[in-house]
Order: structure tokens, then sequence, then C-alpha cells
């Protein structure tokens, strides 16, 4: 295996008796779009300014093609990173904002002159060169700090939440300018985000992180389809969550007993339940049928709400357990008007639910 | 003037409020436009018309060495103050509130405690057998007593030590109105802290440093104790002498002179900053 380009090693941080980090582990190949997901406090923003140079580990290492990161202060990692808030500096214009890394590390006039017209148009924002920050919307700002992110040229591109501050449809059309940035530059990139959506949109890979662990690391579909961990499940993607009892497993195929009594069998559990113990089954949303198909498992329901988004349809259930479900029906069939009655059933697929113990 | 003129409809396109401004405004008009007026008039008549004071006044080696000497104080204190306040502010600025309001306290409570004695307790710390000498040579760093009192030193160190607190507070707030990040982004840009210093932090906070700067430069021109008391005869300073000149002399007219000459030189500085910075910064964070 050759050596991996950024490698985390068993980065903890505390502070005090707070363990902020446990011993994380990430290797990154080179070019990777890796994003650290999570909610707030789960480990993942202090696990980049580790990397950043702005908090120190208390052990472990940050290796960047077998050299240790740590003892190199922040002004010399050769990292670029763009922030949660508007970091450009606000008495300087556009261009000299984005000429700024170049300016410190003493590059000649013609080459600045160049570099800067380079990034401008890799975010498209070649007639704002003369502008002052102020004069820029959110969404502009952060592209102009991308730039100058990107400027020098870092090995690693570090960023912590970017998108955060803006509006949803500027949000959408920046990823995708990150997107396009990543593919044409190259760039190793470090994200940061609490969106999963944004997460499953941009990254090669999403490290989960919970409460300072990574709880899982793999692709968007791995997270998805395999997720090891009710919190996984429930972190990406829409998932439903009907109480349990386990009764038996053979061959990975469980059979469960609901809440309303009904059983259900064939359910993938990957880890091993006893008998009679509590579990969770986890439903996606789109998993569910409201047409049997075969070998389908079937639920007694009383449809609550159906609304329309235009691509899709939302259809809120609830079961004689009392759990609310959320059903995304996936062909027009299904779609067309399942009035709102009760004494219905949705149909599932066991082979697509998932097992957590309770 | 019958009793009713100042009807509603005069003071309709003035601000809300303004009667209640009036009392202050009549004071100041009172007790300040009139009193200069005076004095310039006295400037130029008195003791005869015409404008042999100010021909005396610049036409004199010893008095020009005296403005002279008023400017090089004030510029050296305002250096000082400037270089000394702005570690202070900046700490300010990025300290935990808790903290910052107690170190606000103490700089506050220095502003409220009597000059003269201030200024007095310098001369106990300053002079040939002071605290400061005595225990320099105790410790064996000198032999003889420095030299730190009636000379540009101890007027130095008086002053900067009662104009700080004008400095820091203005810088404080342009400080605390720059994001902490924007220092981190440059940081990771490959700025080095004096870059990011030079480069960043000082441009930003250079509203804060001419508010400041302007006040201090502006007390230090007029200022009368500490330099009469911490300073020597060689380096006497403008107010110093205006006294002298109508206490002692009881030279009104040259008196005149010379205090206006120090006013319209502040208005005239006061006028270069509001161009440089702009009406609204230049009053500054006070």
């Amino acid at each position: 295996m050759s050596r991996p380009f950024l490698s985390i090693r068993a980065v903890r941080k505390t502070f005090g008796a707070f363990v902020a980090v446990h011993d994380v582990t990430i290797d990154v190949p080179k070019g990777e779009f890796l994003t650290f997901l999570g909610p707030s406090g789960s480990g993942k923003s202090t696990t980049l300014y580790a990397i950043a140079g702005f908090q120190d580990p208390s052990s472990g290492d940050v290796l960047l093609e077998d050299k240790s990161l740590l003892s190199v202060p922040s002004h010399k990692r050769n990292i670029g990173m763009v922030f949660q808030r508007y970091t450009l500096f606000p008495h300087l214009s556009v261009a000299e904002n984005v000429a700024f890394p170049l300016r410190v590390r003493r590059r000649p006039d013609t080459e600045v002159k160049r570099k800067v017209g380079d990034m401008l148009g890799l975010v498209r924002l070649e007639k704002f060169a003369d502008r002052y920050p102020g004069a820029l919307s959110g969404g502009q700002q952060q592209r102009v700090a991308l730039a100058r992110a990107l400027a020098y040229d870092p090995p690693i591109l570090l960023m912590d939440e970017p998108l955060s501050a803006l509006d949803k449809k500027l949000r959408q059309e920046i990823q995708a300018e990150i997107r396009r940035i990543h593919r044409e530059t190259g760039v190793t990139i470090l994200y940061v985000t609490h969106d999963q959506e944004e997460a499953l949109h941009l990254s090669d890979r999403i490290a989960l992180f919970k409460e300072g662990r990574i709880e899982q690391i793999g692709t968007g579909e791995d997270l998805y389809l395999r997720p090891v961990s009710e919190f996984v499940a429930g972190f990406i993607g829409n998932s439903n969550f009907l109480s349990a009892e386990h009764l038996q497993t053979t061959a990975g195929a469980a059979t469960v007993r609901l809440a309303d009594g009904s059983i259900v069998t064939g359910v993938k559990a990957t880890t091993p339940f006893g008998q009679g113990q509590k579990v969770r089954l986890m439903v996606r949303p789109e998993a569910f049928r409201l047409t049997p198909g075969p070998a389908s498992a079937a639920l007694a329901v009383e449809i609550v709400d159906t609304s329309f988004f235009g691509d899709r349809r939302r259809v809120v259930a609830r079961t004689a357990g009392g759990d609310e479900i959320d059903v995304r029906p996936t062909s027009d069939a299904q779609a067309t008007d399942s009035a709102t009655t009760s004494g219905q059933r949705i149909f599932f697929d066991p082979a697509s639910a998932f097992l957590f113990p309770a | 003037m019958p009793g009713n003129s100042l009807s509603r409809s005069s003071v309709a396109g003035l601000p809300a409020g303004t009667g209640g401004a009036l009392p202050a405004l009549m004071l100041v008009g009172l007790f300040f436009i009139v009193p200069v007026v005076a004095l310039l008039l006295r400037s130029v008549t008195d003791p005869e018309p015409g404008l042999q004071n100010y021909a005396a006044l610049f036409g004199s080696g010893t008095y020009v060495r005296v403005f002279l000497n008023t400017f090089l104080v004030a510029s050296v204190v305002t250096a000082v103050t400037i270089v000394g306040a702005f570690p202070v502010a900046w700490m300010l600025a990025i300290m935990p509130p808790a903290m910052g309001s107690i170190v606000f306290g103490i700089i506050i409570l220095s502003m409220w405690t009597n000059l003269l004695t201030r200024t007095y307790a310098w001369m106990v710390l300053l002079q040939r057998t002071g605290v400061i000498n005595r225990a320099l040579i105790g410790l064996g760093i000198i032999q003889e007593p420095l030299p730190l009192i009636n000379n540009l030193a101890g007027v130095t160190i008086g002053m900067v030590y009662i104009m700080l607190p004008f400095m820091i507070l203005p810088l404080v707030g342009t400080l605390r109105a720059i994001d902490p990040m924007t220092l981190r982004a440059a940081a990771l840009c490959g700025a080095s802290q004096f870059e990011a210093f030079r480069r960043i932090l000082l441009p930003l906070s250079l509203p804060g440093i001419a508010a400041g700067g302007l006040m201090v430069f502006v007390m230090s021109l007029g200022y009368f104790v500490t330099p009469a008391l911490l300073g020597g005869t060689s380096n006497m300073m403008l107010a110093e002498m205006i006294a002298q000149t109508v206490q002692s002399l009881l030279n009104w007219g040259l008196g005149s002179a010379a205090a206006f000459v120090l006013l319209a030189v502040t208005m005239a500085l006061y006028a270069i900053q509001l161009r440089l910075v702009g009406a609204r910064r230049a009053g500054g964070g006070l």
C-alpha cells in the first residue's frame, strides 16, 4: 500500500476534563474530497483546527507526505483555508485579497498578477477585481476566500462550514462551484459541515463524527446503504425507526416482531442480537411502497398527511403503535392520490431495512 | 422680543430635543466662543492695535524654541503613547469581557485620580535620590543616578502615563471591531505575526490610532502641570510660557497671541484628521 498523502494519527484534544476529540485516525489520499460530518460539538472542527495549526492536539500526530505538521506554525504550513465567517481583509480590494498570500511570499509582481487573474477566473469573479469585500454578497465573498486560499497552490484545502451563512439556493450554487473547482484543480479538500445533504453532494468520502469519535467513514453510499449504527442511519438521509423485538436470526436474516404484533422476516442483521432483545427497525422513506411487491412486509397504518413537492410526494403515516413514519413513494402509480384514510397498508422489502439495538 | 416668538414653526427644521440642548450650547457660546474672540482681539490690540505680538512671538528665538519644544514633546509623548497603548488595547480587545472590565476599571480609576497627586508621585519616583534611582544603584545596575527629571525623559514618562487611557479607549473600540478570524486567515495565507500586524492589523486599526493620537497630541500641546513639574527650564512648553507671560510679565497681548496660535494649530490638526479619516471616525471611540 502506498503511503497516505495526509495522515491523521490518533489525534486527541482535551479541554480540561472534556475530551473533544478521541484518538481520531484517518488516512487521506491525494486529491480526495473528504468531509467531516457531524452535529455541532462532535469534534469535527477541532480536528480540522489541529490540521490548520490553530489548536495543537493533546496527543497524536498529523503527517503530510510523512512529515509531521505539528511543529510547523500555521503560517508555514502552506495550507489553504476557507472559514465559516467572512474573513476577507476589508481594507484590501478583491484582487489584493487574492494576492495577499503571494505578496507575503514575496512572489514577483508579474506572477502575482497572472495568478490573481487565474484565480478570479476560477471562481468567475474577474469583473469584481477592484471591488472591496464590503461591496460583495456573502456568496461572492466566500468565492473570493476560495480564490485566496487556492492562490498559492496549497496541497490541502480546509473548508470549515463555508456555506453555513448562505441561503439554500446560493448554497447549492456554490456547492456546484466547489465540485467544479475540486475537479479542475485536483486539490485535496477536507470539508467540515453539519449538513448531510451537502456532505453527500460534495464528498468522495464522509467521516461521520459523534462525540469526538468517528462513528463511520466511507463513501456516501456506504453510509446511506450500510450504516453501522442507528446514529449513522439517523444522521444520513431520512429514516424511520420502528420499535420491535428480536425473535431469531438465521444466516444473517433476522425475524422481528413489531409493536403491533406483526412479524417481519428477512431483515439484515449486521450484529448479533439475543432472543427477545428490544431492537429498532430502520426503514428509509423511499423503501416504502403503497402497493404490495414480492416478498414484502406489511404495516397497518393510518395516513395522516399527503403533500406534493413537485418531483416527489411525501406521505406521513401513523402505525398502530403510534410511531409516525415518513413515506416517499417513488413512482407515479404509487403517488396517485392515496387519500387520507385509516386502515391503509404500506409495504417494504425487509432486505432494505436495518436492525439496531434499542 | 415677544414671548412666543420661538413658535413651533421657527424650530420646526431642527431635530427634536434641540430645546434641551440650548442651556449647554449657551454655556459653551458664552464661556468659550466669547473668550476666544476676546483673546484674539486682545492679541491684536494690546498694548496697541497691530500684529506686533505675533511678530514678537515668531521673531524671538526663545519663543520659537518653546513652540518647537512643545511640538517635540507632544510628538514624542504621542508616539510613545501609541506604542505603549497598542498592546494593552489589543489585549483588552481579545480578553474575555469579565476580565476586560477589571482592566478597564483600573484604567478608568487612574483617570479619576487627581492629576497633581499623580505628577508629584512621579517626582518622588524620578528624582536623583528617588525610588527608581536608589533601587537601580542598590541593585548595582548603575553607579550614578540617571537624570530622569527636569528633562524630556521626565516629561515624557509623566505625560505618557497620563495620556495612555485616552489612547487605549478609542483603540480598543477599533480593535474590537476586527474579527480575530481575519488574523487566523492571514496566518494560514502565510503571513508571519509581523506580516499580519503590518499588512492587516495596523491598517485596520488606523482610524483608532488617528483618533486617539490626535486627542493625545492636542492635549499634550496645551499641557501645563506635568511639564511644569517634571520638565526642565531648557524644555519649557507653551502653556507654561503663556502662564509666565501673563502672570509674571503681565503681558496679556503676547500671552493671548501664543494661546491663539495654539488654538489655531489644534484646529488645523483636527481639520487634517477630518480629511484623512472622515468626520464620523474623527471623534474616536470615546
